[in-house]
């Protein structure tokens, strides 16, 4: 206690000098209006500051949440994206309603194999059955296979065994993609015929004629394409638009009219 | 002893009348304001209290803003300049900073030039710095810091000189 009150008495000069600033910065801010406003601006540029930074160590911490928080956001475009192509398409006689679509996680991947598979954290009792249509954020990934209770796997569309339906986006002429084992970044687009009109940078999507996929679901562009085959068609290099070496969150499309086609098909 | 308190406290009184009664409606060329009070700080004995030093520039400072309606800009800076006034003999003076005068007698004409400079520019500077108090002006305090040090300097030094000359 004396030592600080020692450290007080010798130090009064200067515990005197900041009070007395302080009172005169007091009458200052109170009575001036330039400084109301200029010490205000520094309060708040102070303020702001320390929040600023606060709030960017707090986010850290706050990241699963906010992840999560978007994976729900996203799922609620995407329902909303394909009732969209629903209701604009209703002439198309291959257009089919997606009414669920359910979001995972990826825990497994891999794109060195021919034949990729995707594993997924969600299973049968999320609601998941076998072939269904699996997306990302920014377009086609593959297509469910097996399922148990918690986890599916997925054929990725780095998969030789996959085939795709698929049409130009300009001039829908229909052909399919697959890939022949060797880029993770390039699929191979075949059945278009030399009769049509194609350019590199055209955008290439789902056909719809499929039980997998709606219509207009982005897979890729263009990379490049030789028209000097024999057999009457282009082949075609697609550079796919997800990046497959590192997927997230997935997103599952389930089609509630294919049951509906498959007895169709089955009569 | 207590006639030369009075005598000192007669002296601050009327230099503090001068400036609120003759200086303060003194303004050179549109940009020089005349503060001859400052000059109590500056011949404020070395070996009187520097605690009663600080409240007494307060009080000073107090009274000259209250008379210019400045809101505490020369209270800040007279306090500044007190609560500065030991570290500034100390470095203009070094070892004869114990003289009770060393302002105005016993040490070397440059060093009291210095010391005389040192507190009148950081009265200024303090004092301009809260009159613009914006950083777009930053060249405008110093250009009014040093044309206001240069001028209240001379009439400083004179006035000191009348003083202790008698």
């Amino acid at each position: 206690m004396q030592s600080i009150i020692n450290s007080i008495i010798k130090n009064r000069n200067l515990i005197i000098y900041l009070f007395l600033s302080f009172v005169t910065f007091n009458y200052l801010y109170n009575n001036s209006s330039v400084h109301y406003s200029g010490l205000g601006k520094i309060g708040t540029f102070i303020s702001g500051s320390t929040s600023s930074i606060y709030s960017y160590i707090n986010s850290y911490f706050n990241l699963i949440q906010e992840n999560n928080k978007l994976v729900q956001e996203n799922l609620e475009l995407k329902k909303y994206e394909s009732q969209i192509i629903y209701k604009s398409d209703t002439i198309d006689i291959s257009e089919s309603k997606t009414d669920k679509i359910i979001s995972a996680k990826v825990i497994l991947n891999s794109i060195n194999k021919s034949k990729n598979i995707i594993v997924i954290n969600k299973g049968e009792m999320d609601g998941i059955t076998k072939e269904m249509g699996v997306i990302s954020s920014k377009g086609v990934v593959g297509i469910i296979k097996n399922i148990t209770d918690n986890y599916s796997s997925i054929v990725s569309l780095l998969n030789t065994d996959l085939k795709i339906n698929a049409i130009l986006k300009n001039s829908s002429t229909i052909g399919s993609i697959s890939w022949n084992g060797l880029d993770p970044r390039i699929v191979q687009l075949n059945d278009i015929p030399l009769s049509s009109s194609v350019k590199i940078g055209d955008t290439i999507v789902t056909g719809g004629m499929s039980f997998y996929f709606t219509k207009g679901i982005p897979i890729g562009r263009i990379e490049d394409y030789n028209n000097t085959s024999l057999e009457g068609y282009y082949s075609i290099d697609v550079s796919i638009f997800s990046d497959f070496s590192s997927l997230s969150n997935l997103y599952i499309l389930q089609r509630t009219d294919n049951e509906e086609i498959k007895s169709l098909l089955n009569e | 002893m207590n006639r030369e308190l009075v005598k000192d406290l007669f002296l601050s009184l009327l230099i503090v009348l001068s400036q609120l009664l003759i200086f303060n409606h003194i303004n050179l060329f549109g940009t020089v304001s005349t503060f001859i009070y400052v000059s109590l700080f500056i011949l404020y004995k070395t070996t009187y209290d520097k605690t009663y030093l600080i409240l007494f520039g307060f009080i000073v400072g107090l009274i000259i803003d209250l008379s210019l309606q400045t809101y505490g800009a020369h209270t800040l800076a007279s306090i500044t300049v007190c609560y500065l006034k030991e570290r500034i003999e100390k470095y203009s003076f070094g070892v004869n900073s114990t003289l009770p005068l060393a302002m105005i007698r016993g040490t070397q004409q440059t060093n009291r030039v210095t010391y005389f400079f040192l507190i009148i520019f950081l009265h200024s500077l303090i004092y301009f710095s809260l009159i613009f108090f914006k950083f777009e002006f930053a060249l405008t305090i110093f250009l009014f810091t040093l044309i206001n040090s240069i001028i209240n300097f001379i009439i400083i030094w004179i006035i000191s000189m009348l003083i202790f000359d008698k």
